[in-house]
């Protein structure tokens, strides 16, 4: 008799889908954006500098006849994407997004970079929203992903599009890991989409998701993610 | 940038904590600190200064109003070498002092506002020689080359107070006159390290009445260098604009410490302090006589005033910060303030040219504190009409549908040979973004079919959902298939003809799945054997099982798999197939024949047929 086999789940579509589920239970709605971005959505809107280095042709892919198109090198332009229409439709905040999406740098592949990798935006904006709720919802996530026995830690950092702006890190079997930058959305930032930044604030994070999946299931290198090698496929 | 713990000393009286407590403290509150390293009897930290903190941290005594904000010690020296000079060349100092400086004949001129501000000085008969031992030192520590006193000088200054510095020989100039001005077409100039650079009138040169002396910021020129038998000199301590002093640098190819501070804004309030501690140095160490200081800055910088309430920064941070304890940041980072009810009127210095606005503040008082200081609080999301994104649910579905259907998720490169959308530059060299999928599919099949054994399935079914690239832009599509052949269309027209009505997906993650580690794959090549066996049908297949995986070695790297089971005339036939590989090396046929005896000898030794 034949037994039908189920397909093999791949580990970081497992790592994105459990994250958006966590997330999603929390209230967060899901967004998604293109991953051909115009340089408006992923640098100007964000309040990159006309000459920040990101926009320099080493760091980010630009499209060849296309002087206005990029890989979005963040998901963080998901944001400017959710806030323009949602400040258009008349709407007023609070609102909770989580967005995973693909993005890409350019730069040299080792064991733990990618030129394409998964990361996830969470953005929640509403009248008092704060530093210490994006501690607390971080901590409750990876918590939920990784086990209680995890703890949370902010260092000072500088994204253009949020202030304060951080890194975090994670305390994991013992050892402090490097997860991501997060921070609360820069004032600029809302004006822009057009919600107004006097009244309302609130915090923004895109930690990658190879590292949580590298972590989560002990694998020594991430680049047999995108080899189509179903040997990856293990968990 | 490279930080000498010795060298930061020198701005405290108090003794400093140890470098690793000082090294914790800038992680936590200021930067990354890569490394330190014991050098000697100093500490050498390299430290990433973070973008917006480029224009005024790239220096020692930035990264020493840092420590005195975290540590709360009090800066006790206006610069890193007052300790350093001794007492006689102290007194010396304080004799000059005491003496107008002469009267100069040093004119300036700005011709180009790519020129915020000029400051020059004439220093005569100065004695160009070796630099003393602790100068030496301190340029060494930080792998910087030591020249000539008057050169080395200029680059501690700069490594010093964060300002570029450059020293003219005035013998060498054709007129005393200094003249900011862009470039002429056809004009030139040989930099210090011999490089020709022709120049444009993009370019801000620094020129004589006759010749381009320098390009403004980026390099000096060798026409007016100092050298061992220079007498006279001219020290310029400029402030240049950022943006064209970046795109100069970058059209001309020359990177230097110069650059990388002009190219960040510094103030040019700066310049003042630093042509003070410039002049104090050379005349210690080469002595000479200083002439009055020109000083063109035609737009002075404005002081910024902030104002900021209790109540917004607690409201951000979510935080319970009392006033006394915000001032206590704002006096540690020797903002003057004034109090009114909760609100604060911050006069921002002038080199803290990040500081716009509140927000900016807030982030000052939570580095300071500490984020230990945050309280985390989990938020309760009130948000009535939440909606999930309809892509996204199209995508689990499918994926759902797939995997239910027996095929594999893979994910392959977005990056191919060839397709219709290209990037400009790729450090992998694969400058086209895929239109298909199935492409990366196929080769998916081809490698899993290679590896079929090691994988435990039957055949290879695979697929992918994600983003294809056409010319008029990206898709999201689906493709899946098997060595038949590879099926792909967009996730909608999946979901819209291959979807059963009826399709109710599984609950998409389960709750704690338990997962086992990880484990890499060996490399090296695997070597596949099956084994068909009777057995008698009451037997099962457990103890063939066992026989199997205890006789196997190190070697045999996956569980047995059986691939075939039928019965027949009270006998069932078992086919396992075993996998041999090692990490080390190629197996041979030499290694797993043996295993494979000795397996078979097992088994006829309990009756059963291999067949």
């Amino acid at each position: 008799m034949e037994v039908k086999e189920k397909g093999r789940e791949h580990p970081l579509s497992i790592i994105i889908n459990d994250t958006v589920k966590v997330f999603r239970e929390l209230g967060f709605e899901v967004a998604i954006g293109p991953e051909l971005e115009d340089v408006y959505h992923c640098f100007d809107a964000l309040n990159f500098p006309e000459e920040h280095p990101a926009r320099d042709m080493q760091d980010t892919f630009f499209i060849k006849g296309e002087k206005d198109k990029v890989l979005r090198t963040h998901t963080s332009s998901v944001q400017i994407r959710f806030m323009e229409e949602f400040a258009k439709s008349g709407k007023k905040p609070p609102f909770a997004i989580i967005a995973p999406g693909k993005v890409f740098r350019n730069e040299a592949t080792d064991a733990t970079h990618e030129m394409q990798f998964y990361q996830i935006e969470g953005l929640f904006i509403g009248e008092n929203i704060s530093m210490a709720d994006l501690k607390g919802t971080l901590s409750y996530f990876y918590k939920k992903i990784l086990g209680e026995d995890t703890n949370l830690r902010f260092r000072p950092s500088f994204f253009p599009f949020t202030e304060p702006s951080i890194e975090f890190d994670l305390k994991y079997k013992g050892k402090w890991i490097e997860m991501g930058g997060a921070g609360m959305v820069h004032p600029n930032v809302l004006d822009k989409c057009g919600i107004d930044s006097k009244k309302y604030q609130g915090f923004a994070f895109g930690p990658g998701l190879e590292r949580l999946m590298v972590i989560k299931y002990l694998m020594p290198d991430i680049r047999p993610a995108y080899q189509g090698d179903l040997r990856f496929n293990q968990i | 940038m490279k930080i000498s713990y010795n060298w930061l000393q020198n701005y405290f009286e108090e003794k400093l904590p140890t470098p690793e407590v000082i090294s914790d403290g800038i992680i936590f509150h200021s930067f990354e600190v890569d490394e330190f390293e014991t050098i000697g009897n100093d500490t050498i930290f390299d430290i990433k200064i973070l973008p917006d903190r480029a224009h005024d941290c790239l220096s020692h005594w930035g990264i020493a109003k840092e420590i005195s904000a975290i540590f709360d010690l009090k800066i006790t020296s206006q610069n890193g070498f007052s300790k350093q000079i001794n007492a006689l060349q102290e007194r010396l100092l304080k004799e000059s002092s005491k003496e107008p400086s002469l009267k100069t004949q040093l004119k300036i001129e700005i011709q180009d506002d790519k020129c915020l501000r000029y400051m020059g000085r004439i220093v005569r008969d100065v004695k160009v020689g070796e630099s003393p031992e602790w100068l030496k030192e301190k340029l060494k520590c930080i792998g910087q080359k030591s020249i000539n006193n008057i050169v080395d000088v200029a680059n501690f200054i700069m490594f010093d107070l964060g300002q570029p510095i450059h020293c003219f020989d005035l013998d060498k100039l054709t007129s005393e006159k200094l003249i900011i001005r862009n470039g002429k077409i056809g004009e030139s100039i040989t930099t210090l390290d011999k490089r020709e650079i022709n120049l444009d009138d993009s370019i801000l040169v620094i020129a004589d009445e006759k010749y381009p002396l320098a390009i403004a910021g980026i390099k000096g020129g060798t026409r007016a260098e100092v050298d061992n038998s220079t007498k006279n000199i001219v020290i310029e301590v400029a402030n240049f604009n950022h943006t064209t002093t970046r795109k100069t640098a970058k059209k001309i190819n020359i990177q230097t410490d110069a650059v990388k501070r002009y190219e960040n804004e510094i103030s040019p309030e700066l310049c003042f302090i630093t042509m003070e501690a410039i002049s104090e140095l050379i005349y210690s160490l080469a002595s000479g006589e200083l002439e009055d200081i020109i000083d063109v800055y035609p737009n002075k910088a404005k002081e910024r005033l902030i104002n900021i309430t209790i109540e917004y920064i607690n409201k951000r941070l979510g935080s319970d910060f009392s006033g006394r304890e915000i001032e206590s940041v704002w006096s540690k980072l020797k903002f003057i303030f004034e109090e009114n009810s909760g609100e604060y009127k911050i006069q921002v210095p002038y080199l803290r040219l990040d500081l716009i606005g509140e927000h900016d503040l807030t982030e000052e008082v939570i580095r300071v504190m500490g984020y230990d200081k945050l309280v985390e609080k989990l938020p309760e999301i009130k948000i009535n009409d939440s909606e999930t994104n309809n892509t996204y649910n199209k995508m689990l579905l499918v994926r759902e549908k797939l995997l239910n259907d027996g095929y594999s998720e893979v994910m392959t490169y977005s990056f191919r040979d060839k397709g219709d959308v290209e990037v400009l530059a790729s450090a992998t060299g694969k400058n086209f973004l895929r239109n298909n999928i199935s492409d990366g599919l196929k080769e998916s099949i081809k490698l899993n079919t290679l590896n079929l054994p090691l994988l435990d399935m039957k055949e290879v079914k695979v697929f992918e959902i994600g983003t294809v690239f056409l010319k008029n832009g990206g898709i999201m599509n689906v493709a899946y298939g098997d060595k038949k052949g590879v099926v792909e269309m967009s996730l909608d027209k999946f979901v819209k003809e291959k979807m059963p009505d009826d399709f109710t997906p599984n609950t998409i993650v389960e709750e704690n799945k338990k997962s086992k580690p990880f484990k890499m794959w060996s490399s090296y090549p695997f070597i596949s054997r099956d084994i068909a066996v009777w057995v008698p049908e009451s037997e099962g297949n457990e103890t063939l099982k066992n026989i199997l995986q205890e006789n196997g070695t190190d070697l045999l790297i996956k569980k047995p798999y059986l691939f075939d089971e039928f019965t027949k005339e009270g006998r069932t036939s078992f086919a396992y197939r075993l996998v041999f590989q090692s990490y080390k090396k190629t197996l041979t046929d030499e290694e797993v024949n043996p295993i494979m005896d000795n397996i078979t000898k097992k088994i006829s030794s309990l009756g059963w047929e291999v067949r």
